[in-house]
């Protein structure tokens, strides 16, 4: 019986261990002044996690919840399309005020929740609602969050063309490259402004584009990645979250350059010379904002643009010369002037 | 260790009265599955202690979740009970085909971890046909779209029953290769392939009008505060009832049954009494692959409505595995465990979204009773605690059962080895 006692033993100290962990619960709900404002966030399938876009999300609830004592956020993560429309009613249902997606592939199922509870408000990151067949909705009570990355991919593309110029990058073959994701418009929007502007400042770029197929999956990326090193590229731009970083450690690797995405992404790579950023934490924190302010835009949400700070770029690990810089800044002040205007569309 | 022994001696078998035997079985039959819920729960409780949360607001979110059940407090009062119950409906119906779909090759000792891209392959199949007839009538239709995506699971899971037999190529390495060969070939389809709505990647169109089985509830108004709209529950889950009766009478009542049951026990003894080991293992798996692939097809009719990479990227058919061991291979026992596994899921968001107990708890409780039923916990405890023990162990009784398939008498008592049905 020695064995069993030895088990007593070791299963009592455990609970011992454990009456701390329980006393420490059971706190906690601090009440607010104002009415209550519910706003629920559900992520897509790359979790909270993700380093992008829906960690970002996540930061703006919180920064929101900080600002206004009254907003009480709740998140559904999603582990595949099949939660979408059930999360989001899971909100709808209970009377949330505000009801927020994260991604373009929740347009279909945004649509169908918020036919459903014309009441409740929603936003959707990065996609207008769209209906069965693909075409993009105007619902009252969907307010969607749309960016210009073009501008964003058009500042990094002008570092990448500068250097492209200067002759000074390792391989000398004259070629960049991006790493996409899937094909989906804020992919294709944040290319379509990079290989512009790379081609603007050196007309004779060879500019690589390759889709992992995946979003969350670092070793797609990395072998994307290393196929366009092996053609030559010296720069790689990452625009595929958080399967991306494997393109950034691929570059690393091979010692070449690599642009980051959505956020600050220098710490994630050495040979990181500047991220194209898209400010999701601002405009998750605008639209709750709306809401608690009751001046929710509906439909008419200005898209978020270098102009008014939705999107622009971070630098990287790399000291860049005094004559890109310039450069930058000059196309910077170009775009938001109106006089430049970076393609939205697939040239490749 | 000497435990003072029942004042009577057992009784001899013939001795027992039926009633008896009957329980005993039944304890045996559901002694390892609730035993392992439990312990899993108990597990799930702890963990969620040890990160700093409240167990019991955890347990109230998954049962308000997944059945509807004490949904009160600030927490759950604002929680729609019918809406979860409709949910877990919606999540168990797939379950219940994939479960199935695993349990019959267990039962004629086959590994089949393949359910996943059989469902892949129905659901291609089923949405296709649904989209390319979208103007026939339902009649048609719904009937075609349901059979085009059994045939085409039943034909992924016939490759895999052939190979098997003419080659002795193991079904584990060949479903696994085929699962992933059906996802990418998904992935190919809706991402940028010809099933893919224009500029909506991982989304096709949608199925035609007639291809749509039912709701249960159907209407615009209102009901228990909500739209009727959101209750998604569908008929599909009367075919897997369907399915799951017909699972039990293949197994109990037909000689294609008792072959498959006698080649799971022995395939040596099998093929000296006459069946033929290599025609029953290319059967069973194409009926597994069937059931799967109606999985595919009932989700497209029921549910989804159009193709969307959840058909690759769910882990239905992987959940299945568990479901079908949960479930003891039984029909019965599968959709028990098909409701639980679904609740499991549909209130693990409830739970996270209005408790903020992280929704990963879920997967955790499914792990710890897959694998205490893989390790055979009740018969650990037995043999330590003499109370529960009926008869004395060996002098040196296993600590830890060595294969899941002593769960059952029926059970194969080895997998199949790979010479035999070369």
């Amino acid at each position: 019986m020695k064995r069993s006692r030895l088990q007593f033993v070791v299963i009592g100290a455990l609970l011992l261990l454990l009456v701390p962990a329980l006393a420490a619960c059971g706190s906690g709900g601090n009440s607010s002044s104002g009415p209550k404002v519910k706003v629920g966030l559900v992520t897509d399938t790359g979790g909270l996690n993700d380093k992008g876009f829906n960690h970002l999300a996540y930061v703006g609830l919180q920064n929101a919840m900080h600002d206004f004592s009254n907003v009480v956020g709740s998140v559904k993560e999603s582990k595949s399309d099949a939660d979408y429309i059930p999360n989001l009613q899971g909100f709808a249902s209970q009377g949330y005020n505000l009801v927020i997606a994260v991604g373009f592939l929740m347009a279909q199922a945004v649509a169908t929740v918020a036919k459903q509870y014309p009441n409740v408000h929603f936003a959707i990151i990065d996609s207008t609602p769209s209906d069965a067949n693909g075409n993009s909705l105007t619902l009252p009570n969907v307010e969607p969050l749309l960016f210009h990355e073009q501008e964003a991919g058009a500042l990094v593309g002008v570092i990448a063309g500068m250097l492209e110029k200067g002759g000074t990058t390792k391989l000398k073959k004259n070629t960049i490259s991006a790493v996409g994701g899937v094909s989906i418009p804020p992919v294709d929007k944040y290319i379509a402004g990079y290989k512009w502007a790379a081609q603007m400042e050196d007309p004779g770029v060879n500019v690589l584009v390759g889709y992992s197929q995946d979003f969350s999956d670092p070793t797609k990326c990395k072998a994307v990645a290393n196929s366009q090193i092996g053609l030559g590229s010296d720069i790689v731009f990452q625009v595929a979250g958080g399967c991306g970083l494997g393109a950034l450690q691929a570059a690393d690797t091979a010692g070449v350059y690599s642009i980051g995405v959505d956020t600050d992404q220098k710490a994630d790579a050495q040979n990181v010379i500047a991220s194209a950023v898209k400010r999701v934490e601002v405009a998750t924190y605008l639209a709750i904002k709306d809401v608690v302010n009751g001046h929710f835009q509906g439909a008419n949400e200005p898209a978020f643009t270098l102009q008014n700070g939705g999107v622009g770029f971070a630098p990287g690990n790399i000291t860049l010369s005094s004559d890109i810089t310039a450069e930058v800044t000059k196309v910077e002040n170009a775009i938001k002037a109106g006089t430049l205007t970076p393609p939205t569309q697939r040239s490749w | 260790m000497a435990a003072p022994q029942a004042p009577t001696k057992p009784a001899k078998p013939g001795e027992t009265s039926m009633p008896v035997i009957w329980a005993k079985q039944l304890g045996r039959l559901i002694g390892a599955p609730i035993g392992s819920v439990i312990f899993a729960f108990i597990i799930g409780a702890i963990i969620v202690l040890i990160t700093g949360g409240d167990p019991i607001q955890a347990y109230q979110g998954l049962f308000c979740g997944g059945i509807g059940l004490f949904c009160t407090g600030d927490l759950y009062s604002s929680i729609t009970p019918a809406l979860e119950i409709s949910s877990t409906i919606v999540f168990a119906t797939p379950l219940i085909f994939t479960g199935l779909a695993v349990a019959l090759p267990f039962r004629a000792g086959l590994f089949n971890i393949g359910a996943q891209g059989q469902l892949t392959m129905g659901a291609i199949a089923a949405a296709a046909v649904g989209i390319h007839y979208a103007s026939w009538p339902g009649f048609i239709l719904l009937p075609a779209v349901l059979i085009v995506g059994t045939l085409a699971g039943a034909a992924w899971g016939g490759i895999v029953g052939v190979l098997k037999a003419f080659t002795g190529a193991h079904e584990v390495v060949t479903t696994i290769m085929l699962n992933y060969i059906a996802a990418f070939f998904l992935y190919y389809l809706l991402r940028g392939g010809p099933m893919q709505l224009a500029g909506q990647p991982e989304i096709s169109a949608n199925v035609g009008a007639g291809a749509q089985l039912p709701h249960f509830l159907n209407g615009n108004g209102q009901l228990f505060g909500q739209p009727i709209g959101v209750y998604q529950a569908h008929t599909g889950i009367l075919i897997a009832f369907a399915v799951a009766v017909l699972f039990y009478i293949l197994l109990k009542r037909t000689a294609l049954g008792y072959e498959i049951r006698a080649v799971g026990q022995n395939q040596r003894a099998a093929r000296y009494a006459g069946i033929s080991v290599k025609r029953t293992l290319i059967i069973t798996m194409l009926i597994a692959g069937a059931f799967a692939g109606l999985a595919g097809g009932v989700e497209i009719a029921g549910l989804s409505h159009q193709l969307t990479i959840r058909y690759a990227t769910d882990s239905t058919g992987f959940d299945a595995i568990a479901v079908a061991l949960l479930g003891a291979n039984a029909a019965i026992g599968i959709i028990l465990a098909a409701f639980l596994f679904a609740a499991l899921r549909v209130a693990g968001p409830v739970m996270q979204g209005n408790a903020n107990v992280s929704q990963n708890l879920v997967d955790i409780i499914q792990a710890v009773i897959l694998f205490s039923i893989a390790a055979n916990f009740l018969r650990t405890f037995k043999i330590r605690l003499p109370a529960l023990r009926q008869t004395p162990p060996g002098e040196d009784a296993p600590m830890v059962a060595t294969t899941v398939t002593e769960l059952e008498d029926t059970e194969p008592s080895e997998p199949a080895e790979v010479g035999d049905t070369a």
